[in-house]
């Protein structure tokens, strides 16, 4: 009997890039919502609904003693007695960090699930970042690229992986300041306290973080039964089970307990926690983070819940 | 046969067992490979599996399960035999080789013949001649031939339904040897030894070099010896010659189209050579048993053979007077029942009534009816009782007081009988009482031996004819016929000329009663050939033989006739094989065993020459091969058990049980709850019948009844009458009966009363003869009719003697069977049973009361104050008119006058009246009340 699972090659960046772009496409802009203003003098290409240093215009206001003549805009001005100042929309522009996690549990890819996991984390991570940089933010990956707002990040991120893949676990986030979002797409399979113990300080530094936690369908049906011997791909650690069928349902209730603990732990910090399948669509994954990313309203008020 | 008994056929494939540590080494390897995977979450799998200890090699025991599988079908190739055959005979002689060709020999007669093949191979390689002699063969030709005859003679040679004859044997081998010293003699024996035939010890008289018994122990022979058909069932008997150990046999009783209708069982005990069994079943489907056959064993020793003899006769009893139960051994009936109980079926009537029971019996269709003490049966019996025994049915009657008074034209008896009885001994008679004489050769009798003890006291004499001598079946020692017969068309009238109680003579209570009986019943059977019991000797061709196997067949090509002589069983002879013998209409059977024979062993004790033991040829040389083979099929089996278990194949079995059993647990409650819910609505069946509310008012109370004549003066009279009597009843004693009940007798249910009081009158309409038949029952019941004539005074004056009433009394009692009649004696119970009183009056005082007669009349006691008397008399004769002294108007004034004008007299005709009713009631208790003063002196008060 052929096995279930599997370890396969890492893909190649271009691929998925291609991927990614697909799924970009079916997906709308993403105006990632800033709660605090960013000390950033970086323009940004959106309006950010508020007044600020822009180039669009956003209100007439009355002139007030005090403020600078320059500003009067006399064309406005002329057509009454009172003298208007020109407001124009702040437009500023937001860093997004997204990473992935490329260990090598990530090359786990079942024959329920249609692709690997790492695959599909590649996907969601420069989809993401196509859509973002449609926006006009500023996208970053820690450890392999600084944040650049350019049009074609997505790009510049899928060279910037090939040349320097990202080193295995979370990475180190030192250069990250002020309020910045982080998109971390991995399997999570650590303890779920070890995760915790990462980026809580993160959580206190201010960044906004979600996490997309990618499953495959066999870690979580576990659909084995018999004389089974299970290795795990990054310690080569073996275990075997005499009748794997008699484990299963401890398991399934250990593995979605894991989950729900690391779910409610990032929910407490305020950051968003999406699980999601390789055998579903990738698009799935990306609306998510997009509604969790641009605010969505009405999930925002009910901490990130589905 | 010396060596080693094993050995193998391919000893060479036995080189594979240095494999073993192969394939040991190759189970260790490879058994159950886990299916790799690679799982990422293997930390949280291993949180869980921790609790399983999974073993990374199969166990040990399974390894050497597999390691034995391999080495069973290794040496299961190899081909082990036990006991392979040698060739030993001995070279000095011919070889001599006896057959048992017995019955015994049938069940395994291919391996003897097979062993005695071998042994004449044997003699056909050495070149020595053989002599073979079959024991059970008509004639036993020993003469030495050369093995190929031998072979020839062998393969002819068939297992024969009989006995072997040995001597006969031995004797012939002895003959053909002449001086010649024989080299082995062999003897392929089925272990069964006759009575006093020594055939080892004759056999090694003939002084052979090697002597070698074989297969003596190889059957285990059961033979059924008798068989009789008793009350319960069919009583089998079975011997076996091997006594060693508990044994249980089943028997099946086959009807004769071979259909198995019965079923017993054998149980031998440890030591016990013979064992009984029983086959139960109903006495008409006994009587349908052909055959016997010992389940699963099909030789000639195993099946008994039935015949008519066999058949349980259906035996129907009738009695002259019913004697209630609680006096036994006086009723005629008990005796008989006793005697034929184990013998015959008996059925009684239901009813008392003659005319109705007599054809109820027939109806049964009985082989025997007897009668005892009947002296003379209504009208309309008697047409269809004579074409009964025209047809084959035999009637046996016994003497008794009521033939006795019978009257002489009586058809239904075999000879012609004097009136009224001869009494032997007493004060009165010279004669003494009577031993019997010896039984007449002509006699069914003939050869019980004379009984001694038994004295006649009493008995109906024949009158003498010509033909008497040879109708009679045993006589007195004075030569008065005892039993006497005659035939009736098929069928048979036999008297006893005492009655079947012990009043009259000791015999009912001797053994030769029921010996006499049980060969009377014996002759009565449906018209076969056997019928005939006076003739001294038939013949009686073969009609269905048995062959070795115990299946009856029509060839009866060398068997003779059967010649029956009297008092010899014939026995199963080569002329005579076992069989049936007669024809369809009626055989007799000829079983191989005689009647309680006993299997013997061969006697191997004291042989002058040492003998060698072997088992039979088939039976030794026996392939290992199936059983090692079947052995490593088990372990495979019980090795995908165990590979499937440990693979987890069970768990999910498990899981879908589950909701089966709830299912079943939800049917149960279901059916249990519809049990209950159902359960109370059966109740009991109302069985209240139409006149029962009547029928209690009668049986709450005594009452007094007459029979209503339809003359209207008369019956008032009758009524008036028992009322006075009721009155005085419940005025002087503590018998308060209810009112008087007038009953027709033609229809209403009469035993409900003690007596019935008949005024006799001629005017009225004759009685029908089915209501006398009613009023015969009535009697025979127990119940007592009082006839008043009313003629005492009219009779004085009429000139022929008898008044009319008389005659019509005598018309009525002319279809009554009644008792001799007598007055009451002065000492009878009738006068102290309440009043004392010496004469019985009514409105006149002339006529005697009659009453039924005792005819044990004890001369030599007459200083007794009471006669001691079983039971009441059934009728009371007077002709004093008693219902005219008792009738009283409503105001208690007496209706009729007496003749003579004597209050005193009307007072007497009361107490006759209460004397008569106490006797009713109480029957002979005062008789025996005048025995209490000696009584309690003998209890010393």
């Amino acid at each position: 009997m052929a096995s279930i699972g599997q370890i396969v090659e890492r893909t190649s960046s271009g691929e998925v890039l291609a991927r990614a772009q697909i799924r970009a496409r079916l997906i709308p802009d993403c105006l990632v919502e800033a709660r605090r203003v960013a000390n950033t003098v970086i323009a940004g290409w959106h309006g950010r609904r508020k007044r600020g240093i822009g180039e669009n215009f956003w209100q007439f206001r009355p002139y007030s003693v005090g403020e600078s003549l320059s500003r009067i805009d006399w064309r406005r001005s002329a057509r009454d007695d009172h003298t208007y100042v020109r407001d124009r929309e702040w437009e500023a522009a937001h860093t997004i960090w997204l990473w992935a996690d490329l260990s090598p549990s990530m090359m786990f890819k079942s024959t329920l699930g249609t692709v690997s996991k790492e695959s599909r984390a590649l996907v969601l991570m420069l989809a993401l970042a196509e859509i973002l940089a449609r926006s006009g933010e500023r996208i970053g990956c820690p450890g392999v690229m600084e944040p650049v707002s350019a049009r074609n990040a997505a790009e510049r991120l899928a060279a910037a992986l090939t040349h320097r893949p990202p080193n295995a676990g979370l990475p180190d986030t030192g250069m990250i300041r002020g309020a910045s979002d982080l998109v971390l797409i991995g399997d999570f399979l650590d303890p779920s306290d070890a995760i915790m113990t990462r980026l809580t300080p993160l959580s206190r530094r201010g960044m906004r973080g979600h996490v997309v936690e990618i499953a495959d369908p066999a870690e979580e049906v576990f659909p084995y039964a018999g004389r089974t011997e299970f290795t795990d791909p990054e310690t080569g650690e073996k275990l075997t089970a005499g009748r794997a069928e008699i484990v299963a349902e401890d398991y399934r209730r250990a593995y979605l307990g894991r989950r729900e603990a690391l779910g409610a732990s990032l929910r407490h910090l305020g950051w968003s926690f999406t699980p999601h399948r390789t055998d579903h669509l990738a698009s799935e994954a990306l609306v998510a983070v997009h509604m969790y990313l641009s605010g969505a309203p009405g999930r925002a008020n009910h901490g990130g819940q589905l | 046969m010396s060596g080693l008994p094993f050995l193998f056929t391919n000893p060479a494939l036995l080189a594979a067992l240095v494999a073993l540590p192969a394939i040991w080494w190759l189970l260790r390897m490879t058994p159950p490979r886990p299916q790799a995977e690679v799982f990422p979450p293997l930390r949280i799998l291993a949180r869980v599996l921790k609790r399983e200890e999974t073993p990374s090699k199969s166990p040990w025991w399974l390894t050497l399960l597999r390691m034995l599988m391999a080495a069973l079908v290794i040496l299961a190739i190899s081909d082990p035999v036990m006991n392979p055959r040698l060739n030993t005979l001995a070279t000095g002689g011919p070889l001599v080789l006896v057959v048992d060709n017995g019955w015994a020999s049938a069940e395994d007669w291919e391996r003897r013949v097979e062993t005695a093949a071998g042994l004449i191979a044997d003699a056909a390689s050495r070149d020595l001649p053989v002599s073979i002699a079959f024991t059970a063969d008509r004639d036993h030709n020993a003469a030495p031939t050369s093995a190929d005859e031998a072979d020839r003679r062998l393969a002819a040679a068939r297992p024969q339904p009989l006995a072997t004859d040995h001597p006969a044997t031995v004797a012939a081998i002895r003959a053909a040897l002449g001086d010649t010293r024989p080299g082995t003699v062999a003897f392929v024996s089925d272990g069964i030894e006759g009575a006093g035939d020594p055939v080892m010890a004759d056999l090694a008289a003939l002084g052979p070099a090697d002597l070698r018994l074989i297969g003596a122990d190889a059957a285990r022979p059961v033979a059924l010896s008798a068989a009789s058909n008793d009350a319960n069932g069919l009583a089998v008997t079975a011997t076996r010659l091997v006594t060693t150990g508990p044994e249980s046999l089943g028997v099946t009783a086959y009807d004769a189209r071979g259909r198995a209708i019965g079923e017993g069982q054998f149980d031998f005990a440890p030591g016990e050579s013979v064992a009984r069994a029983t086959v139960t079943a109903p006495f008409e489907l006994r009587n349908d048993f052909a055959r016997l056959g010992l389940t699963g064993l099909a030789n000639a020793g195993a099946t008994y053979l039935l015949d008519d003899g066999f058949r349980r006769r259906r035996v129907a009893l009738l009695s002259g007077e019913a004697r209630d139960m609680a006096q036994p051994l006086l009723s005629p009936l008990y005796y008989i029942n006793r005697a034929l109980a184990p013998y015959a079926d008996l059925v009684a009537p239901e009813e008392p009534d003659l005319a109705k029971a007599v054809p109820a019996l027939l109806e049964q269709k009985p082989s025997v009816l007897i009668m005892a003490d009947i002296g003379r049966l209504p009208e309309e019996v008697y047409g269809p009782l004579q074409s009964w025994i025209d047809n084959g049915g035999t009637l046996i009657r016994f003497a008794g007081p009521r033939l006795a008074a019978a009257p002489a034209e009586d058809p239904l008896v075999p000879v012609i009988l004097r009136q009224g009885e001869r009494a032997l001994g007493g004060a009165l008679s010279w004669a003494e009482p009577q031993p019997l004489a010896d039984y007449p050769a002509n006699s069914p009798f003939a050869g019980m031996p004379r009984p001694a003890d038994i004295l006649v006291k009493r008995q109906v004499l024949a009158q003498p004819t010509a033909d008497l001598a040879e109708r009679t079946w045993a006589s007195l020692a004075d030569g008065t016929p005892l039993v006497t017969t005659r035939v009736e068309g098929q069928g048979r009238i036999v008297l006893f000329h005492v009655s079947a109680e012990a009043t009259w003579s000791n015999l009912p209570i001797s053994g030769s009663f029921v010996e006499m009986l049980r060969r009377t019943v014996q002759l009565a059977r449906g018209g076969g050939v056997a019928a005939s019991g006076a003739e001294a000797a038939r013949t009686l061709p073969p009609y269905r033989l048995l062959n070795a196997d115990g299946v009856l067949t029509g060839e009866t090509g060398g068997a003779r006739p059967l010649e029956i002589a009297a008092g010899v069983t014939p026995k199963a002879t080569s002329d005579n094989p076992p069989g049936l013998y007669g024809s369809e209409d009626g055989f007799s059977a000829l079983n191989l065993m005689e009647r309680d024979a006993v299997l013997q062993p061969l006697a191997l004790t004291g042989l002058p020459t040492a003998y060698q033991t072997a088992p039979l040829a088939g039976a030794e040389t026996w392939s290992l091969k199936p059983a090692l083979l079947t052995a490593a099929m088990l372990l495979l089996i019980l090795d995908g058990l165990v590979v499937l278990f440990m693979g987890g194949a069970f768990a999910r079995l498990r899981a879908s049980a589950r909701p089966a059993a709830r299912a079943a647990t939800i049917l149960a409650v279901a059916v249990l709850g519809t049990g209950l819910v159902v359960a109370p609505g059966i109740g009991h069946a109302d069985d209240s019948k139409p006149g029962d509310d009547a029928i209690l008012q009668h049986l709450d109370t005594t009452h007094l009844a007459y029979v209503v004549t339809g003359e209207a003066e008369v019956d008032r009279i009758s009524q008036r009458g028992l009322e006075g009597l009721t009155q005085f009843l419940t005025y002087r004693t503590t018998l308060e009966p209810g009112a008087p009940v007038g009953v027709d007798i033609s229809k209403d249910e009469l035993s409900f009363y003690p007596i019935i009081y008949w005024p006799v009158s001629a005017s009225a309409p004759m009685p029908s003869a089915q209501s006398v038949s009613r009023i015969d029952a009535y009697m025979r019941a127990g119940g007592t009719v009082l006839f008043d004539t009313r003629d005492q005074i009219s009779a004085l004056g009429s000139a022929s003697g008898d008044s009319p009433n008389t005659q019509r009394l005598q018309a009525i009692l002319a279809n009554l069977d009644i008792p001799p009649l007598e007055p009451v004696p002065t000492d009878h119970v009738l006068t102290k049973s309440f009043y004392l009183l010496t004469s019985f009056p009514g409105r006149y005082s002339g006529s005697p009361l009659w009453i039924e007669s005792q005819l044990d009349r004890q001369d030599g006691a007459a200083d007794r104050p009471a006669r001691s008397a079983d039971g009441v008399s059934p009728i009371m004769i007077t002709g004093n008119d008693m219902a005219g002294a008792w009738a009283i108007d409503d105001a208690g004034n007496p209706l009729l006058p007496t003749v003579p004008a004597d209050e005193n007299q009307r007072e007497y005709a009361y107490r006759s009246g209460v004397n008569i009713m106490m006797y009713m009631l109480t029957g002979n208790y005062k008789a025996d009340q005048v025995h209490i003063p000696a009584l309690l002196e003998r209890l010393g008060q």
